[in-house]
């Protein structure tokens, strides 16, 4: 598409890197480019402005849940008993499902190098 | 049980080094919400290594190995996860596999060569870190956990398990880099390694295939696509309009809108979350939004916001 005016930049290439300007992702110069295409195309301007609204809508309309307090408690009360156990021992944490809950396996492990001269005899 | 493994077995003149280890376990169980007990079982017997192979699948470390709570190992971005089974770590001997207690070990469990460093903080302190900078980020990584899952009880499930390997691995975080990054591709690995295999719900219809009301709805559209009409009609629709749409996208589309436009992060930063590359991120993007930016608009027509005439004109 291309609204017919003499551009810098053709309008359907514009169109076509509106998401990515929409994202922030060109670099400088891209940017400037379409910036000025944006700034004497109406028909780019209007579509631009349509993928800003339908973007900001989306940050706006699917944001907002808040985990359950319970859950809140429960990681930390969780995370405070892996901490008492890695505190008195120096464990290792791993975690992992299975059908039942998440399990949480501790290890504590102790390691000593040592190095000494060996001599074939 | 010691572990003793000689570095120079062969033998020979020269320094030889050994690596005495001790391993002691003790797993627990934390239910989820409907088995739920109160309490912790107290630090159990068993004792013998342990792979943390699960962990590392979902760092995206591909690594396999003993990671200690304070490793130094950064976390390998950019590497998509894959199975670490059998992953050797160059410049470990095979012999403390062989001599490992654990029948683990003949999956190829390597024991890295833990030497003595300065512990940089303690577990309180990591703690105290990990409730200050990651705690706050729960209620995000939740909602993030609800557009996957789309449902609250594996959302609540798929959060628990992140932010506990989260918690297990926060030694190997170096600060400086994306912990909420860090985070959602902790929360990505682990909702495709387990969740999606046995979801309450169906998964949405396979990526490539476009109904036939997509086809209709894109018939009725000029090149423009919306007029300021539509937006105007698609902001009347009530929130849970728009996260139904969104959770009828098919996962990997929904997944890059989600963390583009409603968590704002950077093309490089989905690639990474994600495991794809960054033409991937753009091309599901790019399909994902328009897809849903097409069912908006047939939702805000069945809910009378929007006339046909205003769409046709």
């Amino acid at each position: 598409m291309s609204c017919g005016d003499p551009h810098e930049t053709d309008c359907r290439q514009v169109l076509g890197e509106l998401w990515l300007f929409l994202d922030n992702e060109c670099n400088r110069e891209r940017g400037e480019l379409l910036r000025r295409h944006l700034d004497e195309c109406g028909p780019c301007l209007e579509e631009f402005g349509l993928e800003e609204h339908l973007k900001a809508l989306l940050a706006r309309k699917c944001r907002g849940d808040h985990a359950p307090d319970a859950l809140k408690q429960r990681l930390r009360d969780s995370i405070r008993e892996i901490m008492l156990h890695q505190a008195v021992l120096g464990a290792e944490v791993t975690v992992q499902r299975d059908d039942n809950g998440t399990i949480v396996e501790i290890s504590t492990s102790t390691v000593e190098s040592h190095a000494w001269l060996a001599t074939e005899s | 049980m010691p572990v003793i493994t000689p570095w120079n077995a062969g033998g020979g003149q020269g320094v030889s080094r050994a690596v005495v280890t001790t391993a002691q376990q003790a797993r627990y169980r934390i239910a989820d919400r409907e088995q739920r007990q109160p309490g912790f079982p107290s630090l159990g017997q068993a004792s013998g290594w342990r792979v943390l192979s699960t962990i590392n699948a979902d760092l995206g470390m591909g690594v396999v190995g003993v990671m200690s709570a304070d490793s130094a190992e950064p976390t390998q971005w950019g590497e998509p996860p894959s199975s670490p089974e059998g992953t050797v770590v160059p410049g470990v001997p095979q012999a403390a596999a062989q001599a490992s207690p654990s029948p683990e070990a003949d999956r190829g469990v390597e024991e890295r060569d833990v030497e003595e460093r300065d512990i940089e903080e303690t577990p309180q302190q990591r703690t105290a870190r990990f409730e200050r900078d990651a705690m706050p980020m729960l209620d995000q990584l939740y909602a993030a956990a609800l557009r996957m899952t789309r449902n609250p009880a594996d959302a609540e499930d798929l959060v628990q398990e992140t932010y506990l390997k989260a918690y297990g691995a926060f030694g190997s975080f170096r600060a400086g880099t994306n912990l909420r990054a860090w985070l959602y591709r902790i929360l990505t690995n682990t909702y495709i390694n387990g969740y999606r295999k046995r979801q309450r719900q169906p998964l949405a219809q396979p990526s490539e295939e476009i109904t036939d009301w997509q086809l209709a709805q894109a018939a009725q559209h000029t090149s423009s696509g919306l007029r300021s009409a539509e937006m105007d009609a698609l902001d009347q629709l009530p929130d849970s309009d728009v996260k139904d749409a969104l959770s009828q996208l098919a996962e990997d589309f929904r997944m890059a809108v989600y963390l583009a436009d409603v968590e704002g992060f950077a093309y490089k930063e989905i690639a990474e979350i994600m495991g794809t590359p960054i033409g991937t991120v753009m091309s599901r993007l790019h399909r994902g939004r328009k897809q849903l930016r097409d069912m908006l608009t047939g939702v805000a027509r069945e809910r009378g916001f929007l006339r046909d005439a205003e769409v046709a004109s």
